[in-house]
């Protein structure tokens, strides 16, 4: 299930942003730091998340949840973690 | 990706939840991420339509070159409204959205049934201001320029800011990168591409909404200052001259409450709007 929801990340990534050059990413990359993402960015990803899974998905719970413990980035182990619970 | 063509320029939006519309207005060199990574979309979709989206110039709307003043803004959101077939909607704007939100209910009244405003300053009322240009907000950002020994001034300048930041080595940029972390590199690298913009400029025109203008706006107006904020006498002034306007102090909080204090400005935000759209 990781692995395929991992396959999903990246090919939505690469599609959503198809002029950028991204690392490769695993479950712990961080979407900020290591791909170089920016806030709005995760709002775009999160709309082609929603797209791609065919439902709303709850992406403001989920980030706020990682700004109250304190986290400074969001890792794509959390990010998969949130859509193999919600995809 | 939903987007929408507005008076020629393709802006950037969301929309989720039912219920009575809500639009969410960022401030200059913010954008509609804002509202989510706070939760406040969400706490506010069990009972509204919410409807945020990215100004020109900022997120992942278009860049044009001009048309960054209130009037302009105010334009584009009664085209989005409309583009959307929205009823009319509650508008909460943070700081320059409130401003936005503030020139719509003056210019389009029929798209807004209320505003509730965040911690706004009006070019329109600078006279009766004496803090513009003394914000805390600004003596930071000048602070931590300072470390890459940049100048940014003592005075708000947005233009300044742009141009700069646009100017800066890359060594620089990477040591602002560095302090401003993983979640502020997204906002440091929008201002090198406002400065390709008359934004800085146009953004602190009057541009019509001048003190008479304001204090003629007849829909209720919920006014939500920071303790902190330096614009606590715009604060006075909206509660002595608008016909129907509550103010409320948010706690704890200097210029973005909604990130500074994100409980109570939910639940002042949440409370006024039921306030709104059931009275």
């Amino acid at each position: 299930m990781k692995d395929q929801i991992l396959n999903d990340l990246d090919a939505v990534v690469a599609e959503t942003w198809p002029d950028r050059d991204f690392p490769p990413v695993d479950l712990e990359s961080k979407a900020f730091a290591d791909l170089g993402l920016a806030s709005i960015d995760l709002v775009v990803l999160a709309e082609r998340l929603e797209k791609r899974y065919a439902k709303k998905l709850p992406f403001g719970a989920f980030l706020k949840t990682l700004r109250d413990r304190g986290a400074d980035d969001v890792s794509i182990g959390d990010l998969v973690t949130f859509l193999e619970r919600h995809a | 990706m939903p987007e929408l063509d507005v008076n020629g320029t393709r802006l950037f939006y969301q929309q989720s939840g039912t219920g009575p519309d809500v639009v969410l207005v960022h401030a200059v060199t913010s954008n509609q991420a804002v509202w989510m990574f706070a939760g406040l979309v969400d706490a506010l979709t069990e009972h509204y339509r919410v409807t945020s989206y990215d100004l020109r110039g900022h997120g992942a709307s278009d860049r044009p070159k001009s048309g960054y003043t209130s009037a302009a803004m105010a334009s584009d959101f009664a085209e989005l409204h409309k583009g959307l077939g929205l009823g009319p909607a509650v508008l909460l704007g943070h700081s320059f959205g409130g401003v936005v939100s503030m020139h719509a209910a003056v210019e389009f009244p029929e798209a807004v049934r209320g505003v509730i405003l965040s911690d706004s300053f009006f070019p329109g009322l600078k006279h009766i201001e004496p803090n513009f240009g003394k914000m805390t907000i600004w003596n930071d950002l000048r602070d931590t320029f300072a470390k890459v020994g940049v100048d940014l001034g003592d005075t708000v300048d947005f233009t300044r800011l742009f141009r700069t930041t646009a100017s800066l080595s890359a060594e620089n940029y990477k040591t602002l990168e560095d302090i401003y972390g993983a979640f502020g590199r997204g906002w440091l690298r929008q201002l090198p591409q406002l400065a390709e913009t008359n934004c800085g400029d146009e953004v602190l025109e009057v541009a019509g909404l001048t003190e008479e203008r304001i204090s003629g706006i007849t829909r209720p107006v919920i006014a939500l200052y920071d303790e902190f904020s330096p614009f606590l006498a715009t604060c006075e002034w909206l509660k002595q001259h608008l016909a129907a306007c509550s103010v409320e102090i948010i706690p704890n909080a200097k210029h973005l409450a909604l990130v500074e204090n994100t409980p109570a400005f939910t639940d002042a935000v949440l409370r006024h709007l039921k306030t709104i759209t059931e009275g």
